[in-house]
C-alpha cells in the first residue's frame, strides 16, 4: 500500500509541476459550461419541465458533465502506448509493483490534481454564477460520491485494455478520437440518456459506458433515487468486476507478446 | 520553381513519408468519422426532442455544422502544420527555412499534408447534400457562387487567425497557450448557432476570433434565415471581405515577425 501510495504521490508531484496553466485550463473550463448552460437555457424556454426535469436540474447536469470529464479521464492508455514507443516500458515492469496497479496509482494521482485544483474550483464558481444545485440531501450526495468512485474505476480500466492494446498495435492515437467519442455519448456526458431514441437507449443501457457520467450525474440531480439508485449502483459493481478480470487476462497476453525495442 | 510547384512538391514528399503506415491512415480516417458522426447525433438527439434550437431546425444545424467542417478541413489538409510553427522557433530549427532559398511560408506550410482530414472533407460534402435536399433548396446562381467563396473565405479565415497566434510565439515565445483558449470557442460556433449565447460571446467570435464567418453569418444569408430589419443583417454577406482583411493583416504581421526573429541556437 505504502508502494501504492508513493507512485500516486510521484504522478501528482508531476502534473502538478507541468502539465497545466492554471488561470487556461479555468478559463476553458467555465467557456464549456457556459455554453452548456445557454445550450440548456434556450431549449427549455421552448418546453419547461421536459421530460420531468426541471432547467436547474439540467443545468445542474450539464455543468457537471463539463466538470467530470476533467478529472475522470486519467490517461494511462496514453503512457502505455508512449512507454511501449520508446522502450521504456521494461523499467516499469521491473518496478515493485504490479504493472496494473502501478497504472492505477499514477492515474489515481493525475485525477486528484484535476480534481482539486481544477475541477472544484470551477464548480465553485458555476455554483455562483450559472447557479447549480447542490444534491438534494446529504444521502443522495454520499450516493453520488460512491457511484462517481465506481465510475472512475470503469473508466481507469477501459482506458487501461486501450492501453494494453496499444501493445500489440503501437499507435493507438487514431482509434482514441474514435474511443472518446463513443465514451462520451454512450456515458451521456453532454445529452442525458433519457433523451435518446429507443435503439440507442437500449444500447447504452447494456454498455458500461454509461458508469462513467449518467449513473452519478443522473444520482446527483435526484433523477435517479432509492431502489433505482441502488441497483444503478449494483450495474456499475458488476460491470467493474467483469472490467477488471478482462484487464488482468488481456494484460498477460499483451505481456507476453511484448517486444520491447532498444531501451 | 514557383511557389505553387514548391508547395504541392513537398506535399507529395509528405504524403509518400504517410503512405508507408498505411493501417494508421485507415485508423485515422475511421476515428474522424465517427467523432463526426457522435457529434452530429448528439445535436440530432437535442434536436428531435426539443424540436428545433432556437428556431434552428435539424438539418439547419446539419448544414451549420458541415459548412464549418467543409471550409475547416480545407484548412487542416493543406495548412495544419500552422500550428506547429512555435515548435520550429523553441528548438531553432526555424533557421533551415531561412537558409533555403524559397519562401519560409511556404516552406513551413508544405511541411506536412494531414491527409485523414480528407474524412471531414468527406463529412461535409455529405452532410451539406443532405442538408440541402431536406431544406428543398433551390439556390440560384448567385447563391451558389455565394456558397463557393463562403467555403473558400472559412478556409483563409480559420488559416489567417491560426497563422496570427502561431506569429505571436515570435514575441512571446509561446503560442500553444493562445491556441487552447481559442479551442472552445472555435467548438461551440462550429456546432451550435452564435445567437443562443448572448451578446457578448458574440462580439467575441465576430471581431477578436472572426469565426463566425466561417459558418454562422453565411448560413443566415445561404439558408434564408436572414432578418433584414436587425441590426448586424450585413454581416452576413461579409465572409470574403474578412478573409482579404485578415491575409492582408497576416502578411504584415509575418514580415515584422521575419525582421524580428532571432534564432534561440538551434
Amino acid at each position: 500500500m505504502k508502494i501504492f501510495w508513493s507512485f500516486t504521490r510521484q504522478a501528482f508531484q508531476f502534473v502538478a509541476a507541468y502539465r497545466f496553466n492554471f488561470f487556461t485550463e479555468i478559463f476553458l473550463i467555465l467557456l464549456r459550461m457556459y455554453g452548456v448552460y445557454w445550450v440548456w437555457k434556450i431549449l427549455y424556454t421552448q418546453r419547461p419541465g421536459a421530460f420531468g426535469v426541471d432547467l436547474g436540474q439540467m443545468i445542474t447536469y450539464g455543468v457537471l458533465g463539463m466538470a467530470l470529464e476533467i478529472f475522470m479521464w486519467s490517461r494511462p492508455q496514453m503512457y502505455m502506448s508512449r512507454q511501449v514507443k520508446s522502450g521504456a516500458i521494461d523499467t516499469d515492469l521491473m518496478k515493485p509493483l504490479d504493472f496494473h496497479i502501478h497504472m492505477l496509482a499514477r492515474s489515481l494521482g493525475e485525477t486528484l490534481v484535476s480534481l482539486g485544483v481544477l475541477a472544484i474550483p470551477a464548480l465553485a464558481i458555476a455554483y455562483f454564477v450559472l447557479g447549480v444545485n447542490l444534491p438534494p440531501d446529504v444521502w443522495t450526495g454520499m450516493l453520488f460520491v460512491v457511484s462517481l468512485g465506481l465510475g472512475y474505476l470503469v473508466l481507469f480500466h477501459l482506458n487501461f485494455l486501450l492501453g494494453s492494446l496499444a501493445i500489440v498495435t503501437l499507435d493507438i492515437r487514431h482509434i482514441s478520437w474514435a474511443y472518446y467519442s463513443v465514451v462520451r455519448f454512450f456515458g451521456g456526458q453532454m445529452i442525458p440518456l433519457w433523451l435518446f431514441p429507443p435503439f440507442l437507449a437500449w444500447l447504452a443501457a447494456v454498455l458500461p459506458f454509461q458508469s462513467t457520467y449518467f449513473i452519478p450525474m443522473s444520482i446527483y440531480i435526484g433523477n435517479l433515487s432509492g431502489p433505482e439508485a441502488i441497483q444503478a449502483i449494483g450495474f456499475q459493481l458488476v460491470w467493474l468486476v467483469v472490467l477488471v478480470l478482462i484487464s488482468r487476462l488481456l494484460w498477460s497476453w499483451a505481456h507476453r507478446r511484448l517486444v520491447v525495442q532498444g531501451g | 520553381m514557383n511557389g505553387f510547384q514548391l508547395y504541392f512538391r513537398l506535399i507529395q514528399i509528405s504524403l509518400q513519408g504517410h503512405m508507408q503506415y498505411r493501417a494508421n491512415f485507415i485508423a485515422g480516417i475511421l476515428g474522424l468519422i465517427v467523432w463526426n458522426v457522435i457529434n452530429l447525433g448528439l445535436i440530432g438527439i437535442l434536436v428531435t426532442q426539443f424540436t428545433s434550437l432556437n428556431n434552428w431546425t435539424l438539418w439547419e444545424l446539419v448544414f451549420l455544422y458541415c459548412l464549418w467542417i467543409l471550409g475547416h478541413s480545407l484548412y487542416s489538409l493543406f495548412f495544419s502544420h500552422t500550428n506547429q510553427l512555435e515548435d520550429y522557433l523553441i528548438e531553432g530549427t526555424f533557421d533551415q527555412f531561412l537558409l533555403r532559398p524559397a519562401s519560409p511560408l511556404i516552406q513551413l506550410l508544405g511541411r506536412e499534408l494531414q491527409y485523414n482530414e480528407i474524412a471531414d472533407l468527406l463529412i461535409g460534402v455529405t452532410g451539406l447534400s443532405l442538408a440541402y435536399a431536406q431544406l428543398a433548396l433551390d439556390w440560384d446562381g448567385w447563391k451558389w457562387s455565394f456558397f463557393i467563396m463562403a467555403v473558400l473565405s472559412g478556409a483563409v479565415i480559420v488559416w489567417a487567425t491560426n497563422l496570427l497566434i502561431a506569429c505571436s510565439a515570435f514575441w512571446t515565445g509561446r503560442s500553444r497557450g493562445t491556441f487552447i483558449i481559442v479551442s472552445p470557442f472555435y467548438g461551440l460556433v462550429q456546432q451550435y448557432p452564435v445567437d443562443i449565447f448572448g451578446n457578448a460571446f458574440r462580439i467575441i467570435v465576430t471581431s477578436l476570433i472572426p469565426v463566425a464567418f466561417i459558418n454562422y453569418y453565411p448560413a443566415l444569408f445561404l439558408l434564408d434565415k436572414l432578418d433584414y430589419t436587425s441590426s448586424g443583417w450585413w454581416l452576413s454577406y461579409m465572409s470574403p471581405l474578412v478573409a482579404l482583411l485578415l491575409i492582408g493583416i497576416v502578411s504584415r504581421v509575418w514580415h515584422l515577425a521575419l525582421r524580428r526573429y532571432t534564432s534561440s541556437g538551434g
